[in-house]
């Protein structure tokens, strides 16, 4: 795939990537329909890749969720404003905290154990021999972990959400000393369940899963067969998940606000 | 008939297989038949293309010309569904085993029939389990590849290659790592499948002794072609500077043992050359 442009020309192998990368989520998309007979597969890694984060999801969702608050309390406080604290905690956490980090998280967390684990796969032909004994890789290893990514980033989403806002409830009510009642009333009157929880963690969840699976399945199936092949590949995740998370996150919310 | 197609006592026919990588010329005009129910062996220098003859003829790789006739089916112009269909009915056993490190030794020999099948489960087990006892690890069955040696993965692989009885095994190197025992047992297997099943067998390998105690026919390629052929007797008692140099292990002949290289003196820094 490289050796189509030079090696030194960074813009146009980043571009030669991003194209090959389009042309690999057709060939995926294209074996989904044959994926289906592998819904075991599919199941085992939406328990690999969703389960399995669920641990670093919700740890990471609680505290995100106490230090938005303790600061949002510190700042609303000049204004007289505490009584916000739970709209503004809720609003944050929905449009933009929970996707953008339940994506960088499963990124880190399940992104780089998918490319890793298919890159040795193929170092260690056991693509080949899948190939050799007929049964088509795309559809048993690449579209059943793309499916799982796309199913579980919504609902890990969701788990981060949920438990971002009790982290802001602990703090801000337990903690900080704001009526309950107020906490949760202002937060039910201000936010929105169509611009806020369905654009903000279903839409950008959906994308954002989709494009960190193709990203990890791409980087996992490309990787050169060696130990340092893996390595640059599952570094590659991470550094172009990132990138493309956060500049996902830009677009889609120019157009869904 | 079909110049190229197959009459039905050959297997595979390759005509005028050129095959370029990297800019080297790996095939050059290779013609070979593999006769069916026998077993064949094919030997060469290390480099000369004999893994790279096996992916020619399950479809893996395409040469720049020529044809790979396997069971009167031109390999190279099988589409996507038609080359599963005909790989259905091929083994093969990789030089380094490659077994599926999610699942048990079991379940790896249980893989192809899980996908192709819906047979129950009674009989995926009987058969599973007759394969493992063939190749003396019925008793390993619930280990997984982490905890097997090299020879044990190379057998396992070799009972995943076999549960579809298939028409065809290649086998990559089926010799490294296995110890006396082993490698008697997994001869008299190739020979046995080969005689009960009429499978015919394909092998890439270097241990002379062993071949000929198997062999039917052998094929020694180098330079990307054919340059003895014949069965054992034939081999040994050629005297042809290939098998000479070949067999006989020396370093001088026609195939050269250095990789090629600029002048070695120079190399080593000796001014002008000269040591």
């Amino acid at each position: 795939m490289n050796a189509r442009v030079g090696d030194d020309n960074i813009v146009m192998r980043s571009l030669s990537q991003i194209g090959d990368c389009g042309l690999f989520l057709l060939q995926i998309l294209a074996a989904v329909p044959r994926s289906l007979r592998h819904a075991r597969e599919t199941v085992r890694q939406l328990w690999f890749v969703g389960a399995m984060s669920l641990t670093i999801i919700m740890v990471c969702g609680l505290f995100v969720g106490m230090v938005l608050a303790l600061q949002l309390y510190h700042v609303l406080s000049i204004f007289g404003g505490t009584a916000a604290t739970g709209t503004v905690v809720a609003i944050a956490i929905y449009r933009e905290l929970g996707p953008v980090v339940t994506a960088l998280l499963f990124a880190g967390r399940a992104g780089t154990a998918i490319t890793a684990e298919i890159g040795l796969m193929r170092a260690t032909d056991q693509i080949a021999a899948m190939e050799l004994m007929a049964v088509d890789p795309l559809a048993y290893v690449a579209a059943p972990r793309f499916l799982a990514g796309l199913v579980a980033m919504p609902l890990l989403c969701c788990v981060f959400c949920s438990l971002g806002i009790f982290g802001g409830h602990l703090v801000g009510v337990s903690w900080l000393g704001i009526d309950n009642g107020t906490f949760w009333s202002n937060m039910t009157a201000t936010v929105d369940v169509w611009q806020d929880i369905i654009n903000g963690v279903v839409w950008k969840s959906l994308a954002f899963g989709a494009v960190v699976s193709l990203i990890a399945v791409f980087q996992g199936y490309t990787a050169p067969p060696t130990s340092e092949g893996v390595a640059y590949a599952t570094t590659r995740t991470v550094v172009a998940s990132s990138i493309a998370i956060l500049a996902l996150d830009f677009v889609l919310t120019a157009f869904l606000m | 008939m079909n110049a190229a197609a197959p009459s039905d006592d050959t297997l595979i026919r390759i005509r005028g297989l050129t095959t370029v990588l990297n800019g080297k010329k790996v095939f050059d005009a290779l013609d070979m038949d593999i006769a069916r129910g026998k077993v064949t062996a094919i030997m060469g220098p290390s480099g000369t293309g004999k893994t790279t003859l096996l992916k020619h003829i399950t479809g893996q790789m395409r040469g720049d010309a020529g044809q790979v006739m396997v069971d009167g089916r031109n390999v190279p112009e099988l589409g996507r569904e038609a080359l599963y269909a005909l790989r259905e009915k091929i083994g093969y056993l990789f030089q380094n085993s490659a077994l599926l490190t999610d699942f048990d030794v079991f379940e790896n020999v249980a893989f192809p029939l899980r996908q192709h099948t819906k047979l129950p489960e009674v009989l995926i087990r009987n058969l599973v389990l007759t394969k493992l006892q063939a190749v003396g690890l019925r008793g390993a069955a619930q280990l997984m590849p982490s905890e097997l040696s090299g020879g044990m993965a190379r057998r396992v692989a070799l009972a995943r290659a076999i549960v579809f009885d298939p028409m065809l095994i290649l086998y990559d190197e089926p010799f490294v790592g296995l110890d006396p025992i082993a490698l008697n047992q997994v001869l008299k297997l190739i020979r046995t499948l080969n005689e009960t099943l009429g499978i015919t067998s394909v092998l890439v390998a270097h241990e002379l002794e062993a071949i000929k105690q198997v062999a039917d026919h052998i094929y020694l390629i180098a330079n990307g072609k054919v340059v003895a052929q014949g069965d054992p007797k034939t081999i040994a008692d050629d005297g042809s500077p290939w098998t000479r140099q070949f067999f006989g292990g020396e370093a001088d002949g026609p195939v050269p043992f250095q990789y090629p290289a600029g002048d070695y003196a120079e190399a080593l820094g000796f001014p002008g050359g000269k040591p």
